[in-house]
């Protein structure tokens, strides 16, 4: 018989019952990209917010992003600078400019041959049985 | 609208021991560093009638509330900022002076964040949440993304960045007071490993323990004090408050709205500085401040850097005390306290011959811009 183990994870985990953001990770669990657009003026926006900067409307609908976009730059920690990340270093972080125009930092897959540029597409970590974060491979 | 041009003056600083102080707290290590600066001033805290206190990050220390009680002090006029640099302090002393609040205020923060072993590894200001997550932890991350991007865009070098802090460690070999003053030279930084690449230990902030003060007042009052006025010729301002909102937040291009109404409103410009103080959370901020206000053009800190300019004897000396990279952290006071010393002409083997002009640049995480010029003269 062979069992397989995986630690669990010691990252930090965002507060699901939080009326704010939580149907962002309710659709990150289905695979989705969901931010937050205006219901007057349209705009997008991340991070969620409870009124539009753009034209200060109260709330906002959730819309599903295409998930795709280009690194606009990206930093590689080598020291867990909190220690809630000692077991994930070596690992990347970028500032990703979606294909919708807004921005959004998130954790890459992978840290080797990153590039300012490239093409990355979101993909999904389920990293409890309740929480799944959005990261970013190449496309 | 009043002119701010040499209407005030610095008349006292003090600065505490920098270092490791367990068992002091950040509240009577700032009422330390406000009694070394009323004596530079020459003045008894009767004389003050106003204070400007800065709290700590993270902590609720240093409220004007806890350092007047502490201090025994009853002042007119009493404010808090709870964010760094003594920049926004010193502008809004200036505005309470001009407006007739206070004639003679002290300004002050005290730390013990060392000691306490403040957790900087979350992200400051809001939405902690998703940057959190995806581990975009310490400003040494948003950091290291925006020199990546200059790297990009203008081919700087990791070497190049490297001279910003090797220059200030040289300046702090020159500095009694320095935290760090080890000699690290250019192929002891590029041979050190990477913390958040492209970043290593030099770029980033030390923590330290200590206190800072200032001691400002009307033109007039000043001109009897026991040691020459340094006066503030202008300040400007520029907040970022919408974050990542802002077009290429990172690169913050915003401190160059600072700079132009710097130089526009006060007539003096790049040119005539002599002596430059760039608050150092990261190397980083020195090499965007260089361009943004205009000490050398878009693109050409790097180059500039390794030229030398900043380092002692250089044109442009930058962060004559070593700086929070090197002398000390105090989230940027310091730099305030010696561009007083040096225009005075009080600081020994790091003295810079005869300087007229300093400007002090400063900036709060991704979120605030501020800058001040001194000089001895009106």
């Amino acid at each position: 018989m062979t069992e397989t183990y995986s630690a669990p994870y010691s990252g930090p985990l965002p507060d699901l019952a939080d009326p704010l953001t939580a149907p962002h990770w309710a659709a990150a669990r289905e695979q989705r990209l969901a931010v937050q657009g205006c219901t007057a003026c349209g705009a997008l926006r991340w991070q969620p917010a409870v009124i539009c900067p753009e034209c200060l409307t109260t709330g906002g609908e959730w819309t599903d992003l295409a998930g795709t976009g280009t690194i606009w730059s990206y930093t590689v920690y080598h020291r867990a600078m909190n220690p809630a990340f000692r077991d994930q270093v070596p690992y990347a972080v970028a500032m990703v400019e979606l294909d919708e125009g807004i921005r959004m930092v998130g954790k890459l897959t992978e840290h080797d041959g990153v590039a300012i540029g490239q093409r990355v597409r979101a993909s999904y970590e389920a990293v409890t049985d309740d929480v799944t974060l959005v990261r970013w491979s190449p496309a | 609208m009043t002119d701010v041009r040499g209407a005030t003056a610095i008349v006292g600083v003090g600065s505490t021991e920098q270092g490791q102080f367990p068992g002091l707290s950040a509240n009577e290590i700032a009422v330390d560093a406000i009694e070394l600066a009323l004596a530079d001033a020459g003045l008894t805290k009767a004389d003050v009638d106003g204070l400007v206190t800065c709290q700590n990050l993270r902590s609720h220390a240093g409220t004007d509330e806890q350092i007047g009680l502490l201090a025994g002090l009853n002042p007119k006029f009493s404010a808090t900022l709870d964010y760094g640099t003594g920049n926004f302090s010193l502008h809004l002393a200036i505005g309470a002076i001009l407006t007739g609040l206070a004639e003679t205020i002290v300004l002050c923060y005290g730390t013990n964040q060392r000691s306490a072993k403040t957790d900087f590894g979350v992200a400051v200001g809001g939405g902690a949440d998703f940057k959190t997550v995806s581990g975009l932890v310490h400003v040494a991350g948003p950091a290291a993304m925006a020199f990546r991007r200059h790297q990009h865009l203008y081919g700087t070098t990791e070497e190049q960045l490297g001279w910003i802090s090797v220059a200030q460690r040289e300046w702090a070999q020159k500095n009694p007071a320095a935290i760090f003053r080890t000699p690290m030279s250019i192929d002891d930084y590029t041979s050190s490993p990477y913390l958040v690449e492209p970043l290593r230990r030099a770029d980033l902030t030390m923590i330290s323990d200590g206190g800072a003060a200032l001691v400002l007042t009307t033109a007039e009052r000043a001109a009897d004090r026991p040691k020459a006025p340094v006066y503030v010729l202008g300040m400007a301002e520029q907040t970022a408050l919408r974050g990542d909102q802002n077009p290429e937040n990172l690169m913050r291009p915003w401190l160059g709205d600072v700079a132009s109404r710097l130089w526009s409103s006060s007539g003096i410009g790049p040119q005539d500085v002599d002596l430059l103080y760039i608050q150092d959370a990261t190397s980083v901020w020195v090499l965007q401040m260089l361009e943004w206000y205009g000490f050398c053009k878009p693109g050409e800190a790097g180059p500039f850097l390794a030229e030398g300019h900043t380092r002692p004897g250089g044109s442009l000396p930058v962060n004559t005390n070593g700086g929070q990279l090197s002398e000390s952290y105090m989230w940027g006071w310091l730099h305030l306290c010696e561009a007083v010393r040096q225009l005075r002409g009080e600081c020994g083997d790091r003295q810079v011959d005869a300087p007229e002009i300093a400007v002090d640049c400063s900036s709060h995480d991704f979120l605030k811009g501020a800058a001040s010029i001194l000089s001895t003269h009106r």
